[in-house]
């Protein structure tokens, strides 16, 4: 028993490995590594649970890493140190220069040695200005503070680099105002029209000694936010009350998964995994489904077309009896029939089944048909969706199977874990055929489609096979089953790796 | 108090104001103006506006509200006398920012409306695709429910 189980383990090590390798040599093929992450170092995400299955695929995910917030703290500052000796400024302030470039180093490299400017413009630490101008607003500018309008001496007053001069105790109330509303890029000069915002350095000198001050903890909550949403390869997880960071080496719209909240996420749009359907579409199949459905419902439960002119008519009362406003054709609601035929015979519309009218195609009815359209897509959606639910108590139920037949000395634990396996294959599974419908909606016809769909429907056919098998786990065995998985799987990747381009 | 300090100070420099295009009438209540605007241009020239700066407690860091108590024909300032002013709004506003500069500004928006936002969406349209028609309308509602203009 032992002994299976080490073998197991080793296979298991070796598809691992076998897996890494595929992904270390897909990332040379990418090439087009970033210059400063050597130092980080990334875990791969290609994780195996406890029964063995790989989870992602190359095809869906890269290579990330959960950061805590003073882990990615950590990481935010090592890059400002690499930027302060690139800029000849302080760390502090090169951190405003990396925020406003998205964390993108090379780039501010390359732009320095293209044009020796820095752009400090941009990033709110230099006006356009030149220092023997600023010299002069300094000098030019009674010594009153801009804000309280009192007489102080000048050695009471600071500015930034634009030289727009204010008493500390002014600075340290918009500051602390600043923070409290959410300091949304950052905290402006307080001289109407300069876009200069105060760097790191400048406000710590408005702390408090040798204690926590509210206005600490909250300007670098804020910054941390800040620099985290403007950085090119750091996302926030969005599992709930979760905080960590995820850390994307060469950022892609692929699966991520948080390691301390196990939330699943598309690295680039944060919305749930979407493979093989893009961001755009997918959002903007998911506002269609969230607009849409309500209405799509109304319109196919209340409305038709009428018979001849084809306008779209609701249904507001009872009767069945329509009178068309538009063109006055009398016909039945149910069967859509001239009311003439009816007569007496009104609750026994027997007309309904053969009479199945095909209207032409004219603009309501285009509309109908457009909505039928949306309406098969978002069904087998919402279908999916509901089956993913039911199968994951499915896999609930498994276990407990398992431990049954364990404890009745059927097999081992070890002999029955095929099944959770294949739980598991078939929620990764059908979670990607989820996934194709809205891809298929926006399609446009043509060839590529067409392969799609063939695909789709082969894996369509696979997976609901090893559902029904699944199902009736006691009728199969273990080789038919674990056949199975492998044949859904393989068709699954054919699929991704056809159609998963960017 | 910060802002009833600065406020008297912003008061002193800006004094009664005479034959200016505002002047400052009340200032019982340090932080409520009541102020009179007297523009120079059609078609308000024919009346003068009363207006409320509300100045909050943590002024100037927090800006002011303003609202007209007088009614108005005007694309950007709605039938309750609210006004859409991006200076005083709480995304732009700098405490370095004077009344002074508040109130100049508000004169710029009245005597050249910005159709592109407003508050009011029939006088806009009416103001881009007919201006005279705008015009006449706007002097007729001045004429009608504008304040008398002060006479020095």
């Amino acid at each position: 028993c032992s002994d299976d189980y080490e073998d197991d383990e080793e296979d298991i090590n070796n598809y691992y490995n076998n897996n890494e390798d595929d992904f270390a040599d897909s990332e040379e093929e990418d090439g087009d590594s970033t210059s400063n992450n050597n130092d980080i170092k990334t875990s791969n995400n290609n994780d195996i649970n406890q029964s063995g299955i790989i989870m992602t695929s190359k095809l869906e995910h890269f290579s990330s890493k959960t950061m805590t917030v003073s882990e990615t703290n950590e990481f935010l500052w090592k890059d400002c140190d690499k930027a302060s000796v690139v800029l000849s400024i302080t760390p502090a302030m090169s951190r405003l220069v990396l925020q406003a470039s998205k964390w993108k180093l090379a780039v501010i490299k390359t732009r320095l040695y293209k044009t020796n400017k820095p752009n400090f413009l941009e990033s709110g630490l230099q006006n356009a200005t030149n220092s023997k101008s600023i010299e002069k607003v300094k000098s030019s500018r009674p010594k009153v503070c801009g804000v309280c309008l009192e007489t102080l001496h000048r050695s009471k007053l600071l500015a930034l680099n634009c030289g727009h001069q204010f008493c500390d105790g002014c600075w340290k109330q918009h500051m602390v105002f600043a923070v409290k509303d959410g300091m949304s890029q950052g905290i402006p000069c307080m001289e109407p029209e300069c876009t200069l915002l105060c760097h790191p350095d400048f406000v710590k000198q408005f702390y408090p000694v040798n204690q926590d001050s509210p206005l600490e903890t909250a300007y670098k909550t804020h910054l941390f936010r800040i620099s985290v949403s403007s950085h090119y390869q750091l996302r926030f997880c969005p599992g709930v009350d979760c905080t960590s960071v995820i850390y994307g080496e060469k950022p892609k719209p692929r699966k991520v998964q948080c390691l301390t909240c196990k939330t699943a996420f598309c690295f680039e749009c944060g919305t749930p995994p979407h493979i093989p359907t893009n961001c755009e579409t997918i959002k903007k199949w998911l506002t269609k489904c969230a607009d849409d459905s309500e209405t799509a419902n109304y319109i196919s439960a209340n409305t038709k077309d009428c018979p001849k002119c084809h306008i779209c008519i609701e249904k507001n009362g009872g009767c069945n009896h329509i009178k068309c406003s538009k063109c006055s054709h009398n016909f039945c609601w149910m069967c859509l029939g001239d009311w003439k035929n009816h007569g007496n015979s009104y609750y026994e519309c027997s007309r309904y089944k053969e009479n199945p009218r095909i209207a032409s195609k004219n603009s309501q009815t285009q509309a109908r048909e457009a909505l039928k359209k949306y309406l098969f897509y978002f069904q087998r959606w919402e279908n999916h969706d509901r089956s993913l639910h039911l199968e994951a108590q499915a896999r609930s139920r498994i276990q407990t199977q398992i431990e049954e037949k364990v404890n009745s000395n059927q097999g081992t634990w070890i002999d029955w874990q095929y099944l959770l396996r294949a739980g598991e294959l078939l929620a990764q599974c059908r979670y990607t055929l989820q996934y194709t419908y809205p891809l298929v909606y926006y399609a446009e016809t043509g060839p590529e489609k067409a392969l799609f769909e063939y695909q789709q429907a082969q894996l369509e056919v696979e997976i609901e096979g090893l559902a029904w098998k699944l199902e009736h786990a006691g009728e199969y065995q273990r080789g038919d089953i674990e056949n199975q998985m492998d044949v859904a799987e393989k068709r699954r990747q054919t699929l991704l790796a056809r159609f998963v381009t960017v | 108090m910060a802002a009833t300090r600065r406020l008297t100070k912003e008061i002193a420099d800006i004094g009664k104001g005479k034959g200016s295009a505002y002047r400052l009438i009340n200032w019982d209540n340090i932080l409520t103006w009541k102020v009179l605007l007297v523009p120079e241009c059609v078609p308000y020239n024919k009346g003068a506006f009363h207006i409320e700066i509300n100045f909050p407690a943590e002024y100037p860091f927090k800006p002011p509200k303003i609202t007209f108590k007088t009614k108005i024909y005007h694309p950007n300032i709605d039938e309750k006398g609210q006004i859409c002013l991006p200076i005083i709004s709480p995304e732009n506003w700098k405490p370095a920012t004077k009344a002074s500069q508040v109130l100049n500004a508000l004169l710029v928006l009245i005597t050249s409306p910005e159709p592109e936002h407003p508050l009011r969406g029939d006088l806009a349209e009416e103001f881009t695709k007919d201006r005279s028609k705008f015009n006449k309308t706007a002097e007729d509602y001045t004429k009608k429910h504008a304040e008398k203009r002060p006479t020095d």
